[in-house]
């Protein structure tokens, strides 16, 4: 691809937004924009781009609405990416489309993985809505727990691992803590042991090894 | 998203297959432009699942909203599917086994039964009764000799 001006870059998106509006010009009106030995070249890539199109379909407005928002939908999942990969927005995403409220969720992975205290829901609830709202670091999520969302979402597995990978580089993220711990008042200080009722609750333990504690959690 | 647009342009003209072969390579260089090639292959991918969710959607007399719905579950689930390392089928069959997924886990809405008014009651026994009373064929009881 060649170096060229903004005028140009402006003029060959100006049209091809004009064609996907369904408002395109004569082609000549955006070979003026640029400078006179650049008119050849585009012109060339507006030929291409108007071929691959090929007849213009006329979609109805229902349908031309539903693509509107699939194209908006893939935007968002793949515009808010981070850490835990696309999977934050997808999950979200599925779950509106199938109607499941985040309480069926907690409630199934409640009854997959064995929590039936008060304190173990509540920081499967945490942690899920943390997952959904892509604070959660994606290669840090227990399979088994991608498992049982797959059964949820009626998805291969594979394509939650997939999509909880981040794109590029490494993420940067401060990783929390991944142990529950005790609130309320902290042990003495200064000393290796802890008083055994400030050991984490078990669940509330089980919880955050399946959402911090990595694949083989 | 931040991409460049000589890309997206570039990537207009190759064909599903050439995109699928960009796509397995990047993933596996972690290549930051991959969403870029995700995002084309999906695109080609709409107007299938569009199609079909709205075809099987119709025959399941499934309402406008739950279409709608089937087809951005069925694009999240293709970007997803695309994310993985193993190499994909052609798209567009692909994105038709997908759709016709997601448009099945739609649960169609159960046919509304039409709410007539109610119907008049017969009262025929009370109608007779009152034209006897009119006419003196029946006295109303007045309880005098019960």
């Amino acid at each position: 691809m060649t170096d060229h001006n903004e005028a140009f870059d402006q003029a060959f998106w100006q049209a091809v937004d004009d064609m996907h509006a369904g408002a395109v010009k004569p082609i000549e009106s955006y070979l003026r924009l640029v400078p006179r030995h650049e008119r050849d070249e585009l012109g060339r890539m507006l030929a291409d781009v108007l071929l691959a199109r090929g007849a213009a379909p006329t979609p109805s407005a229902q349908e031309n609405e539903a693509y509107t928002r699939a194209l908006a939908v893939i935007d968002d999942v793949l515009g808010s990416a981070g850490p835990a990969g696309m999977l934050p927005n997808a999950l979200k995403t599925m779950r509106g489309a199938r109607g499941i409220e985040p309480d069926e969720i907690v409630e199934k992975l409640a009854a997959d993985f064995d929590i039936t205290g008060t304190a173990g829901r509540k920081a499967l609830e945490r942690n899920y809505h943390r997952l959904e709202t892509g604070t959660l670091l994606g290669t840090k999520l227990a399979t088994r727990l991608l498992e049982s969302l797959a059964q949820i979402f009626d998805i291969d597995v594979r394509d939650l691992v997939a999509g909880a990978q981040p794109t590029g580089k490494a993420p940067r993220l401060t990783v929390a803590p991944a142990m529950g711990r005790g609130s309320g008042a902290t042990g003495p200080s200064g000393r290796g042991e802890r008083a055994p009722d400030l050991l984490p609750d078990p669940e509330v333990e089980r919880v955050e090894r399946l959402f911090h504690g990595g694949p083989d959690a | 998203m931040e991409h460049d647009r000589h890309d997206e342009y570039a990537l207009r003209h190759l064909d599903d297959m050439q995109l699928e072969a960009i796509r397995s390579e990047m993933i596996g260089e972690r290549d930051e432009r991959l969403e870029l090639v995700i995002r084309a292959l999906v695109l080609r991918a709409v107007p299938v699942i569009e199609r079909v969710c709205r075809k099987r959607g119709t025959d399941r007399a499934l309402s406008r909203a739950q279409i709608s719905n089937a087809i951005e579950d069925a694009s999240v689930r293709m970007l997803l599917r695309l994310k993985r390392l193993d190499r994909q089928p052609a798209i567009t069959a692909l994105a038709a086994e997908i759709a016709a997924a997601c448009i099945d886990a739609q649960q169609p809405t159960s046919p509304t039964v039409p709410r007539l008014a109610t119907r008049r009651p017969d009262l025929r026994l009370a109608e007779a009764l009152g034209d006897a009373v009119k006419d003196g064929r029946v006295r109303p009881n007045d309880w005098s000799n019960s």
